[in-house]
């Protein structure tokens, strides 16, 4: 359908976005547009003001310091893919990045978009949650296990804008995405990671509350950063999402298959459908 | 039978002609057209798959700004507006006849623009707001407000057969419109009884949607001057939709002018009529300013004419060498709300007994009313469902006794000398060679390799599966077509009322009439969808286009010739059989008097010529032609299956078609990989389902709706096979459809046999990936160790 | 009203349009270039695809506004003032890559932006993959994959060299 009309705005800042945020109760940022703008053309929502992050300075690139990688939150997906600094230092990261949506989604969808939104299917929270982030806004940092609240929803407060995520730099990453037929977004995928002693791993399209943590498997992880550890993975299907796509069942089924061929795949991100 | 020796062009991969203004952007899509002064026109959609219309309140709408009218059922009524003759039960002489119960006359439920009784599906238009811009239509739509009484519903087509159903139309008893019985019932129950083995299998060959990529869209005009409506609006056959819309609105045709020029794809969802095209034409009379509609995506998936959904239940008894001896089958069709075309459950009907020699055979046939969307013809109307059900059983049939499948299949295969073949419902097999079909479609797929490919799979811990189909599908199509042949300046302009989307007319149309008329390709123009022009025509549908407008050009060329030779006899004053003509040029015997159509065609405008002669050097040539013709061939697949996730890898896919005379090799190979992706859908990924507990749809964009697409297909291999049917002068079939037609069986053949060890289990089309899961954990559940 | 100025197909246009415009709207309706199709309503389908600032984009999701002051090249400027074809017009119109054409102008869009900037050689699978942000209902891909791949092949080769009429198999 045609959107509602709407006021669009160029902020030439962060403080100026802030300001037009905060005087008009109705208001969305807008990213890349790539989930806000298809939300608007089905007129799920009615904004009385759009405020273009994407042309605020400063929110914008990727940047290397010892051993985190900062990614400015209006980065497209394509840079982050292409980006020669992700390849070397996360490759899982720039892997996966590289198959979210398509190349023209990659062209316009941002890490910020993406992560404010937190859809339930989506990459990119797999990767914060996985790797441990840290979410940096406007006027806090956020540590990823305190971001990701629900369906949708995120610790951010109204107005409040994600300037850029900074991901550790892990000895050793995976990600393995079994992708809906129809929508492309995952039914089930599986973000590893280790840092020293240490693992996490994360799962997005699967949980009946968003993005998780599977701590059985970051336990054997621990001991073990392999493939073998997968065996040790317990998904409770009460705890995963139904629908047409998968039965609970089936998704802890998935669960445990990416989880496996993540670990099997280290370095690198592998899509199945 | 032409001669061979006057192809030049027919036969030749010709690039077409049509590419030049759709690469560039300068195509000609509904949608594309503007009028100064146009107005926008939404549609208010129930939402309740069976409802009461008890009020409809247009004052908030009215309210809005922007709006200019808001439409209802009773206001259609009030001005005289028909319901739109569909006239869904095929007619042409050998279509299988479709009766209604106890051997009545089909009753189809009326199809008036807006109902005023009741909505009978999810998204049924219940009212029309028209706007200045279409935000504002938009918005004035979501302020009508309508009170319904919801009503017990029913989407399922068995449980819409039960007599205690939910009812759509007081007209009839029960939901069923047709019940039909074909066939030999006493012989067939004889040969059963006598029968070694008998094999049966029951299925459900789900609702699928054509996705034409083009949603339908309409601009009206009305010019009260000349008392003429306009309309911009693709279709599959615009003479068609000229008739049916002028018989809505009860005008005289004359003052319809339908212009569809280029459609973005069909498959059959345009072949109809929509309310939407006769409710603008009617708005822009009243408002007196042109109305525009196109649909979102999401109206298309809601209320585009959708496809098949057949429940087929057959049974096979074999002797004991298993030699095909009856056949029984019972189909059922859900037609819908309201019966817009009875094509799938006819076509079918009449090729049920497949490829193979059955010589008796009963076939029950049934159509039922559901709360959903209508259904019509869709890519291979009904052959696909059947070619399924026959298919399946016959390997089932190899899996149970013990035959080889391949061999089972030679064994019962109609053989080329049986041609022309009656099958045991009465259909003539016109002309084929399956026994070659079949052995070089196992030849060019490499059957012969797959068992070291299927060794590597498993070594990879895949399971791969070979699948095989053998096809054979029906094309009769509206029977009449028309063409005028006129020589023009420098062009030879062929008016013709087929209407491609996609199909080339323009470029093989052309191929013909060059070879014909001894012109240069270059120099004939192919004029199509515009019904001040195109005065007469079938469309495009069943395939019908190469083979009806091949002929009736043949003769228009025949007579055009005769024309051209009659004009330069007179001309030079000589006897009729001193002037020939050869290669285009017109010659007088024995002296070097010679034209070509270009010279002789300006002395045509000449005055003082005998009335026979008169008109210039131009014919109209009708034709009517009721036989149908026989595309057949056979198809051969590989799916690899992940067993830990279910997912499906198509690594190869096969096919040789016979569609008679290929006129135009390139254009043929696009439609089998075109018609072959369809059908793979089907079998994979796209179904129209509907939430068993609120009867709502569930696809209701490509979110939900799988596609083929270029990340989950093969490139195929593809050869066409030429044998040219007795029937037209060309020998041609069609070679739109058979990609379809076997694709169904040949995808589920292949993942049953790649679930070879997990007990060969029935799953109903999509076959997704957790589908496949579930049938394998059922199975090891089945068999744990004790 | 948001007044927005692109250069379009090598010529700058001003207009003012309500801030909600899309950029395909601008295209289709106020600047009559109606080479660039609509086909859904999800940004699935790719009818939509232009190049903004080089960079194939889904026209239908992108704002008009948030196109300002860029360079957005459509299916209609693609072709030379002379009428001389792009390469991949030339081999779409020689290896059947389109039937019905409502697909063709996003499709051949997405095609060259791949050509032109994938960072590797193109492969059949490459090509697969990364062209699945289009739907063709009418062609089974099957050509379309063949023109992509030919066109690469030419870059890659010789530049003056056509791509080939391959002949059917």
């Amino acid at each position: 359908m045609v959107m509602y009309p709407t006021h669009y705005h160029r902020p030439k800042s962060l403080e100026e976005a802030l300001k037009l945020h905060a005087d008009n109760e109705e208001a969305s940022y807008l990213s890349g547009g790539h989930t806000l703008i298809p939300a608007l053309k089905q007129r799920l929502a009615r904004p009385s003001d759009l405020i273009d992050l994407a042309v605020v300075p400063g929110l914008r690139g990727i940047k290397l310091e010892k051993n985190v990688l900062s990614i400015g939150a209006t980065t497209t997906h394509a840079e982050v893919a292409a980006s020669s600094v992700v390849r070397k230092a996360i490759p899982a990261l720039a892997g996966m990045v590289g198959t979210i949506g398509d190349r023209h989604v990659r062209n316009r969808g941002t890490i910020g978009g993406s992560v404010a939104n937190n859809d339930p299917a989506a990459d990119y929270p797999a990767a914060v949650l996985g790797l441990g982030a840290t979410v940096v806004t406007d006027r806090r940092r956020i540590a990823a296990d305190d971001f990701f609240v629900a369906l949708y929803e995120t610790a951010l407060e109204p107005g409040e804008i994600i300037t850029c995520i900074e991901f550790p730099v892990p000895d050793q990453a995976g990600y393995a995405k079994f992708r809906s037929a129809a929508s492309r977004y995952a039914v089930a995928a599986v973000f590893v990671a280790k840092f020293g002693g240490s693992a996490r791993a994360a799962v997005t399209g699967a949980g009946s509350g968003g993005v998780f943590r599977l701590r059985d498997l970051e336990a054997a992880l621990a001991k073990d950063f392999g493939p073998a550890a997968a065996a040790h993975c317990k998904v409770e299907p009460g705890n995963m999402l139904e629908d047409h796509v998968g039965s609970s069942e089936y998704r802890a089924n998935l669960v445990v298959v990416m989880a496996r061929r993540a670990l099997e795949h280290l370095g690198e991100a592998s899509s199945y459908k | 039978m032409l001669a061979e020796q006057i192809f030049k062009s027919v036969g030749k991969p010709v690039p077409r002609n049509e590419d030049q203004r759709l690469i560039t952007g300068k195509g000609r899509f509904s949608d594309d057209f503007s009028l100064p002064g146009q107005i926008w026109a939404a549609m208010v959609r129930s939402p309740h798959p069976h409802a009461r219309i008890v009020s409809i309140d247009k004052t908030e709408a009215l309210k809005m700004p922007g709006v200019l009218a808001v439409y209802t059922g009773a206001d259609c009524r009030n001005d005289g507006l028909k319901a739109i003759p569909h006239n869904p039960v095929p007619s042409t002489k050998y279509d299988v006849k479709l009766r209604g119960p106890g051997d009545t006359e089909v009753f189809a439920g009326p199809n008036v623009l807006l109902p005023e009784d009741k909505a009978r599906h999810v998204g049924e238009a219940v009212a029309m707001v028209v706007a200045e811009t279409l935000e504002q239509a938009q918005s004035g739509a979501e302020q009508v407000a309508i009170d319904y009484e919801v009503l017990p519903w029913v989407a399922n087509s068995e449980e819409a057969a039960k007599p205690d159903a939910p009812r759509l139309w007081d007209e009839i008893p029960s939901n069923l419109l047709v019940d039909s019985f074909f066939g030999d019932e006493a012989a067939t129950a004889k040969a059963f009884a006598a029968a070694a083995h008998v094999v049966t299998m029951k299925s459900h060959v789900g609702r699928v949607t054509g996705v034409p990529l083009e949603p339908r869209a309409a601009l009206a005009h009305f010019d009260p001057a000349t008392q003429r409506y306009t309309i911009y609006a693709g279709s599959g056959g615009a003479v068609r939709q000229k008739q049916e819309l002028a018989a809505v609105l009860g005008i005289d045709p004359k003052n319809v002018r339908v212009l569809s020029f280029d459609v973005g794809g069909n498959f059959g969802t345009r072949n109809r009529s929509f309310v939407e095209f006769g409710l603008v034409m009617w708005a822009s009379k009243k408002l007196g300013r042109p109305v525009k509609f196109r649909a979102e995506r999401s109206e298309a998936f809601l209320t585009d004419y959708q496809g098949r959904d057949l429940v087929t239940e057959v049974s096979l008894a074999l002797d004991k060498d298993g030699r095909f001896l009856a056949m029984r089958a019972s189909n059922l069709s859900n037609v819908g709300a309201r019966c817009v075309s009875l094509s799938p459950l006819s076509k079918g009907s009449g090729l049920i007994t497949g490829s193979y020699n059955i010589p008796i055979a009963t076939l029950h046939a049934r159509a039922v009313f559901s709360n959903t969307m209508p259904t019509q013809a869709y890519r291979s109307s009904g052959r696909p469902e059947v070619t399924y059900a026959i298919e399946r059983l016959v390997d089932k049939a190899a899996r149970e006794l013990g035959f080889d499948r391949f061999e089972l299949r030679r064994r019962n295969l109609v053989h080329a000398e049986q041609m022309p073949y009656t099958n045991a419902v009465g259909s003539i097999y016109d002309s084929g060679e399956y026994e070659k079909n079949m052995a070089r479609a196992l030849e060019i797929g490499d059957a012969a390799g797959f068992a070291a490919r299927r060794a590597e799979a498993k070594s990879r811990g895949k399971l791969l599966g070979l699948g095989f189909a053998n096809y054979v599908e029906s094309s009769i199509g509206s029977p009449k077509e028309r063409a005028d042949l006129i020589v023009r300046k420098d062009l030879i302009e062929i008016v013709i009322g087929t209407q491609p989307a996609g199909q080339g007319h323009e470029t093989s149309f052309a191929q013909v009439t060059a070879d014909l008329l001894g012109v240069p390709f270059e120099q004939v123009k192919i004029t199509l969808g515009d019904t001040d022009i195109v005065t007469a025509g079938g469309g495009t549908h069943s395939g019908r286009s190469m083979r009806h407008a091949s002929t009736v050009i043949a003769l228009g060329s025949v007579d055009l010739i005769a024309k051209g030779k009659a004009l330069l006899a007179h001309l030079e004053n000589v006897p009729l059989d001193k002037v020939e003509f050869e290669d285009g040029v017109f010659r007088v015997a024995g002296s070097n008097r010679a034209l070509s159509w270009f010279e002789l065609s300006p002395l045509a405008d000449q005055g003082g010529l005998p009335v026979e002669l008169q008109g210039g050097l131009r014919v109209r040539r009708d034709n009517e032609m009721h036989t149908p013709v026989y595309p057949n061939g056979a198809c051969l697949c590989e799916i690899e299956v992940d067993p830990e996730t279910g997912a499906t890898d198509i690594k190869r896919y096969t096919s040789i078609d016979d569609v008679g005379r290929c006129i135009n090799p390139l254009i043929v190979h696009g439609q089998t990989h075109g018609a072959i992706a369809q059908g793979v859908g089907q079998a994979l990924w796209e179904e129209c389902a509907i939430d068993p507990a609120s009867g709502q749809p569930l696809m209701g964009s490509f979110m939900d709706y799988g596609m083929p697409r270029f990340d989950n297909l093969p490139s195929f291999k593809s050869e066409i096979a030429e044998v040219l049917s007795p029937t037209n002068p060309f020998g041609v079939k069609a070679g739109g459809e058979g990609g379809t037609t076997g694709a169904l069986a040949v995808i589920t053949s292949a993942i049953d046999d790649a679930l070879s060890d997990y007990g060969h289990p029935h799953i109903d089309m999509p076959i997704t990936p957790i589908k496949i899961w579930n049938a394998i954990q059922d199975y090891k559940n089945h068999h744990k160790a004790t | 009203m948001q007044h927005v100025t692109i250069t379009i197909n090598g010529t700058k246009v001003s207009c003012d349009v309500p801030d909600e415009t899309l950029l395909v709207t601008l295209l289709r309706e106020h600047l009559n270039l109606t080479g660039t199709h609509v086909g859904c309503d999800t940004t699935q389908c790719g009818c939509c695809v232009v190049h903004l600032n080089g960079k194939s984009v889904k026209s239908c999701t992108v704002l008009a506004a948030q196109a300002q002051d860029g360079e957005v090249t459509t299916v209609e400027g693609l072709a030379q003032k002379d009428g001389t074809l792009h390469p991949m017009q030339e081999a779409f119109h020689q290896l059947h890559a389109l039937q019905c054409g409502y697909c063709t102008p996003g499709m051949i869009m997405a095609a060259v932006n791949l050509v032109d900037t994938y960072p590797e050689p193109l492969t059949e699978e490459i090509v697969r993959e990364q062209m699945e942000g289009n739907l063709c209902r009418c062609t089974g891909y099957h050509n379309i994959v063949k023109a992509i791949l030919a066109v690469a092949a030419a870059k890659q080769g010789d530049a003056d060299k056509r791509p080939a009429l391959a002949g059917v198999e």
